[in-house]
C-alpha cells in the first residue's frame, strides 16, 4: 500500500462536507469513498477522519443518527445540516482560490 | 435553530452527558472495525485475519477516542473537576495538613470578613428604608442641623418629592409601671415615615398630617428593641398609653426587627416622637438648630437633579431671610456605599488600620500554608516527575497544584465563614457600657459573599502559586532518581525568602500589638485627676419645667438631702461629669482677659458646678475659695480656672481677683476669678493638659433637664446608691435616675483604648501565633531536609558546635533580614497609628522594636535549634543512608 498523500491542512474538512453532499453516509463509507473518488491516492486514516466527523459535528455543520445498512451493520450515519451546506459553499470557494493561487506560482516557476 | 445555539446545545451535552458520547463514540468506532472485517470476510480472508487485518489497519484506538474527546471542547473543565476530586481525595488522606491549612486560613479569613462585615455594617450599608437608594443626605450651611422653618420651607419647595428631619435628642424619661429611665428618642419630623418608608412589625408610622406639630401630636413609634426590653413584647402594644415626660403619648406602631436606622453607627433610639413645641420649645425660632435633613428624590430624579433643584431653593431662602445656615447647600449625598463613608471619616480610618492589619493576618495564615505545601512538594517530586514523564505538560501540574491550594483555601473560607457566623451570634448579646442604644448586626450580605469569594482566591494564590511553580521546575531526570541537590546548600531559597517575608509581617503586626497593649496599660494607670473610687454618680434628667425655679433648683434641695445620708461625706451638683459622655462642653471663643488689650480667643473645657464639687470630686483646691451657696443669680458673677488656664493666659501673673470678659456676654457684669484647681481630664484619658473654667451653676441663665448629683462616701460607693436614689424620687418621683459608682460610670472613657486594644491585641497575637507556628514549621523542616549535608560534614571532622553555629548562622541572616523589614515598615507606621492612642504615649518608642525583635529572635532560635541539635546527634553513617 502506498503511502498516502499528505492532506493540506484543511481540506480533509472540505473532503467529508464534499462527500456528504452527495448524500448522508457513514464513517467507514466516507473514507471508502474519499479514497475512491480521489483515484486511490488520497487515503484517509482514521486517526484523522473521526476526530474530524466529531469536529464538524460539534461546530453543527454536520448531524448524526444511527441507522442499519443493507448488510444489517448498525453505523453511525452523518448527514449535511443547512448551515453546513453554507460552510461547504464557502470552503469550496476559499479552496478555488488557493488552488489558483498555488497554480498560478506553480506553472510560473 | 441558529447555529450557535446547536453548537452551546452540544457543548453542554458534552458537559453534561459525556459518558453516553463516550458510549456512542465506542459504539461507532466498533462498528467502523466490523465493517472492515466484513470488507476482509468478502475479500476471502478467513475470521481471524480478517479481524486481525482490520484492527492492524485502524491503529491505535484509545488516541483517536482521546482526538475525538478532544473535539468537544470540554477536557479543561473535565480536567477542573478530575483536579478537584483528585486534590480532594489526595487531601483526605493527610487529615493533619487538611486541618492545620483549613484552620490557618479559617483564622486570617474569619478575621478579616468579620472587621469588613463590621465596616460593611456601619459604613456601607444604607439605612433600612423604602427604596433607600432614592434618600440622600442633605446639609445646608456649616451645621449638621437646620431650623424648623428651615426644614419646612425646603420640603414646602417640592425640589424633592418629600424632605424630612430628625435628631438624635439626649434623653426623654419614660416612666414605666415602677421605674423612671432615660431613654434615647429619635425626634422627627410630621411627615418622616411618608419619605422615608420603615417597615414595621405592628401598626403604622404616623402619618404628616395626623403629626402635624401645630396639632401637639401625641403619638410614638417604638423601636423593636424598646418594645421587647421595656413591653415584654406586647402583641397589643399598638394603642397603649405611655408617659414621657410626664406626657401622655400613645404607641401607633412598632419597627420591624434589625431596622438601621438613619443616624448610622448602629444607634438604635428607643422610640421615634413627632416634633412638637412641648419636645422643643424654641422649634418656631429660625435661629434655634432643629433637625437633620434626609431627603426622598422624584420617582427617576436623578441625583444630579435634585441636588441642582434643591441649591436653587436653598438660594432663594437665603436671599429671603438672610439666614446664615442657608448660604450653601454642602452635603447632598446618597445614602448607603461609599459616599457614606466620607461622612463617617474618622471611623473608616480606624476600620482602614484594621482590615490592613486583618490582611496581615491573612498573609501570615497563607505564607504558614505555603510553607507546609513546600515541604509536602519537596516530598512528592517523585510522583509530580513520574506524571511529566508520563506526559503531563507542566501547566497542568501547577493547575492541578493550584486546585488543590483552591480546596484548601475553600476549606479554610467556610471555616471562617462559620467563625464569623459565630461572632455574629455573640455580638448582639455583648452589652457594651454605653449610654446610648446600639444594635449591630452582622449582615451576610452579597459584599460578604463577594468578599469572602475573592479571600478564596487570594489566598488560593498566596498560599500554593509558589511551592506549585517551585515543585513542577523541570528536573524530571534527577527527581526521579530522587536525587534532590542534597548535599549543595542553595543560599537564596523560596523558603528563605517565605522566611524573611514571614518574620517581617509578623514584625510588624507584634510592632502594632506592643504599642495597643501598652496604650491599654497606660490608659489604666493614666490619672484623671480626680477620685475615681470613692463617688456615686447620679444622672438626673428632670421632666421639662420640673426642675423648678433657677434661683432655687430642685437638685439643690436633693443635694442638701444627699449631704445627709449616712455615709456620705461631701455631695454636689454638676452639669457635666467629666470623662462621661456628658463631660460639659468644649468652648472657643474670645474673652477680654484681665491685663490684655484686646479680646484673645480661648479654648477651654467649660463646667458648670455647684457649691463643694471639688471637695466631692477630690480635685485638690490651689488657691483661693470654693463656690458657695451664695454664687447665685444675682450676686456678682465669679468662675474659678485650672492651674493650666492660669499657667497658660496669666502666665507669671496671680489669677485671684483678674477677672474674665466674655466678648459674647459684653455690657453684662465681668467674671471674677475666686479660685485654682489642679488640673484633671476632661474629656478623655488620652488628652493633654488643657485650660479649663468652672462657673457656678446657679449663676447661668437658664438650667437644663439633665443635672448630676456626686456625692463623695467614706463607704463602698456601690452600698450608697439605693440611699441616693430613693432621696431623688422621694423629692420628685417624675425624674428619671441612672446611679452607678464613678468607677461604672467611666467605663466609657476606657472604651475607644479598650476596643482597641482587644480587637488589635487578638489580631497581633493570632497572627503571631500563626506565624510562630509557620516558623517553627519551615525552620526544622529546612533544617530536618540539610540531615545528609550535615551529616557528611561531620563526617568529614565537622564538630558539632560548628555545624550548629552555621545552622543558626544562617537563620540568623533570614531573620535579621525579616526583622529589618518589618521594624522598617513598623516605623513607617508609626505615625499614623498616634492618632488612636494617648497622648504619653509614642508608637516610635524603641522599646515597642525592642520587644517584638526579642521574641522573633527567641522564638525562631527555638525553632532552629531543636532540629539542629538533633542533625548533630544523628550517626554520620546513617544521616548518610537517610532519604
Amino acid at each position: 500500500m502506498s503511502k498516502p498523500a499528505d492532506l493540506i491542512q484543511g481540506t480533509l474538512d472540505l473532503l467529508i462536507l464534499k462527500t456528504l453532499a452527495l448524500g448522508p453516509n457513514h464513517g467507514w463509507a466516507i473514507g471508502k469513498r474519499i479514497q475512491q473518488m480521489s483515484g486511490e491516492v488520497l487515503q484517509v486514516t482514521q486517526g484523522s477522519l473521526y476526530p474530524a466527523l466529531h469536529r464538524l459535528e460539534q461546530q453543527g455543520w454536520v448531524a448524526s443518527e444511527w441507522s442499519t445498512t443493507e448488510a444489517g451493520r448498525e453505523v453511525k450515519s452523518y448527514a449535511l445540516t443547512k448551515a453546513g451546506r453554507k460552510q461547504l459553499a464557502r470552503e469550496l470557494e476559499s479552496w478555488e482560490r488557493l488552488s489558483a493561487a498555488i497554480g498560478l506560482i506553480v506553472r510560473e516557476a | 435553530m441558529p447555529r450557535w445555539i446547536d453548537v452551546l446545545r452540544r457543548r453542554v451535552i458534552a458537559l453534561v452527558r459525556g459518558r453516553d458520547l463516550d458510549r456512542d463514540l465506542d459504539r461507532e468506532l466498533r462498528s467502523h472495525i466490523n465493517q472492515q472485517i466484513d470488507e476482509g470476510l468478502a475479500a476471502g480472508l478467513a475470521p481471524d485475519e480478517a479481524r486481525l487485518a482490520a484492527v492492524r489497519a485502524f491503529g491505535p484506538v484509545s488516541a483517536i477516542e482521546e482526538a475525538c474527546r478532544d473535539t468537544r471542547r470540554v477536557t479543561p473543565v473535565h480536567n477542573i473537576i478530575r483536579d478537584v476530586r483528585y486534590a480532594g481525595r489526595t487531601l483526605l488522606r493527610h487529615p493533619v495538613l487538611l486541618f492545620m491549612a483549613a484552620s490557618s486560613i479559617g483564622l486570617g479569613v474569619g478575621a478579616n470578613l468579620t472587621i469588613f462585615s463590621l465596616a460593611n455594617e456601619l459604613l456601607l450599608s444604607p439605612p433600612t428604608a423604602f427604596e433607600a437608594e432614592r434618600l440622600v443626605y442633605i446639609r445646608t450651611g456649616n451645621g449638621s442641623h437646620v431650623s424648623y422653618p428651615g426644614w419646612r420651607g425646603l420640603d414646602e419647595s417640592r425640589a424633592l418629592a418629600g424632605i424630612a428631619g430628625y435628631s438624635v435628642e439626649e434623653g426623654v424619661n419614660w416612666r414605666g409601671t415602677d421605674v423612671s429611665v432615660t431613654i434615647v428618642p429619635l425626634v422627627v419630623t410630621a411627615n418622616f415615615f411618608d419619605v422615608v418608608g420603615v417597615p414595621m412589625a405592628l401598626g403604622r408610622g404616623f402619618t404628616a398630617q395626623e403629626a402635624a406639630a401645630g396639632r401637639d401630636p401625641r403619638l410614638v413609634v417604638l423601636s423593636d428593641r424598646f418594645w421587647r426590653r421595656q413591653l415584654g413584647s406586647d402583641p397589643s402594644a399598638v394603642g397603649r398609653p405611655l408617659a414621657f415626660n410626664g406626657d401622655r403619648y400613645t404607641v401607633i406602631g412598632v419597627l420591624a426587627a434589625g431596622v438601621r436606622s438613619l443616624p448610622g453607627y448602629g444607634l438604635a433610639p428607643d422610640v421615634y416622637l413627632p416634633i412638637s413645641r412641648r419636645l422643643a420649645p424654641k422649634l418656631d425660632d429660625a435661629r434655634t438648630p432643629a433637625v437633620q435633613l434626609i431627603g426622598r428624590l422624584h420617582d427617576g430624579q436623578g441625583v444630579d437633579a435634585g441636588r441642582a433643584a434643591l441649591s436653587t431653593v436653598v438660594q432663594r431662602i437665603a436671599e429671603g431671610s438672610g439666614d446664615q445656615e442657608f448660604r450653601t447647600m454642602t452635603v447632598f449625598s446618597p445614602v448607603g456605599g461609599v459616599s457614606q463613608v466620607k461622612e463617617f471619616q474618622a471611623v473608616g480610618a480606624f476600620f482602614l488600620v484594621l482590615l490592613v492589619v486583618t490582611g496581615l493576618v491573612l498573609a501570615i495564615a497563607c505564607a504558614n500554608v505555603a510553607g507546609l505545601l513546600l515541604a509536602r512538594g519537596t516530598t512528592r517530586r517523585r510522583e509530580l516527575a513520574l506524571r511529566v514523564a508520563l506526559g503531563a505538560s507542566r501547566s497542568r501540574l501547577v493547575q492541578q497544584l493550584l486546585t488543590e491550594g483552591f480546596v484548601l483555601a475553600l476549606a479554610g473560607t467556610l471555616a471562617g465563614l462559620a467563625l464569623t457566623g459565630a461572632v455574629a451570634l455573640v455580638m448582639p448579646r455583648l452589652s457594651l457600657p454605653l449610654p446610648i442604644p446600639l444594635d449591630v448586626r452582622l449582615a451576610f450580605d452579597h459584599r460578604l459573599v463577594g468578599v469572602a469569594f475573592g479571600l478564596v482566591l487570594l489566598s488560593t494564590m498566596l498560599c500554593s502559586l509558589m511551592p506549585a511553580l517551585n515543585v513542577t521546575r523541570p528536573a524530571v531526570a534527577s527527581a526521579l532518581k530522587q536525587e534532590e541537590p542534597r548535599y549543595v546548600h542553595r543560599r537564596l531559597t523560596l523558603r528563605g525568602l517565605l522566611v524573611t517575608g514571614q518574620v517581617a509581617v509578623t514584625a510588624l503586626l507584634l510592632v502594632v500589638t506592643v504599642v495597643f497593649l501598652r496604650n491599654l496599660t497606660m490608659t489604666r494607670s493614666l490619672d484623671p485627676g480626680f477620685d475615681t473610687e470613692q463617688i456615686v454618680v447620679a444622672q438626673l434628667t428632670f421632666v421639662e419645667g420640673r426642675q423648678g425655679p433657677l434661683d432655687a433648683p430642685t437638685v439643690e434641695r436633693i443635694v442638701e438631702r444627699v449631704r445627709a445620708l449616712p455615709g456620705v461625706a461631701s455631695a454636689a451638683f454638676a452639669e457635666g461629669v467629666p470623662l462621661t459622655l456628658f463631660s460639659g462642653s468644649r468652648v472657643g471663643t474670645a474673652i477680654q482677659l484681665d491685663g490684655a488689650d484686646a479680646p484673645v480667643h480661648v479654648e477651654y473645657d467649660a463646667n458648670r458646678v455647684g457649691p463643694g464639687y471639688f471637695s466631692a470630686m477630690g480635685i485638690p483646691r490651689l488657691r483661693g475659695r470654693d463656690f458657695e451657696a451664695s454664687d447665685r443669680a444675682g450676686a456678682p458673677p465669679v468662675a474659678i480656672v485650672n492651674q493650666e488656664f492660669a499657667e497658660r493666659y496669666f502666665p507669671g501673673r496671680d489669677p485671684l481677683g483678674l477677672r474674665l470678659q466674655w466678648e459674647e456676654r459684653a455690657g453684662s457684669p465681668s467674671a471674677e476669678i475666686v479660685g485654682v484647681v489642679a488640673n484633671s481630664k476632661y474629656r478623655t484619658l488620652g488628652e493633654g493638659r488643657e485650660a479649663a473654667i468652672y462657673t457656678p451653676y446657679l449663676q447661668q441663665r437658664d438650667v437644663e433637664r439633665m443635672v448630676h448629683v456626686l456625692a463623695g462616701t467614706a463607704v463602698p460607693p456601690g452600698a450608697l446608691a439605693a440611699g441616693v436614689r430613693d432621696v431623688i424620687l422621694q423629692t420628685d418621683d417624675s425624674v428619671a435616675v441612672a446611679v452607678q459608682p464613678m468607677s461604672s460610670a467611666l467605663a466609657f472613657a476606657f472604651l475607644p483604648s479598650r476596643i482597641g486594644a482587644v480587637l488589635f491585641g487578638i489580631m497581633g497575637l493570632l497572627g503571631t501565633l500563626l506565624a510562630m507556628v509557620g516558623l517553627y514549621g519551615v525552620m526544622s523542616f529546612g533544617v530536618a531536609r540539610r540531615t545528609t549535608e550535615i551529616g557528611i560534614r561531620m563526617a568529614l571532622g565537622a564538630s558539632s558546635r560548628a555545624v550548629l553555629a552555621m545552622v543558626l548562622k544562617e537563620t540568623a541572616a533570614l531573620v535579621g533580614a525579616g526583622l529589618a523589614m518589618g521594624l522598617g515598615l513598623a516605623a513607617l507606621l508609626a505615625q499614623p497609628l498616634a492618632a488612636f492612642v494617648v497622648a504619653d504615649l509614642s508608637p516610635g518608642d524603641p522599646l515597642h522594636f525592642a520587644v517584638t525583635a526579642l521574641l522573633i529572635v527567641f522564638v525562631s532560635l527555638a525553632a532552629s535549634w531543636s532540629p539542629a541539635r538533633r542533625a548533630i546527634r544523628i550517626e554520620p553513617a546513617a544521616a548518610l543512608r537517610n532519604d
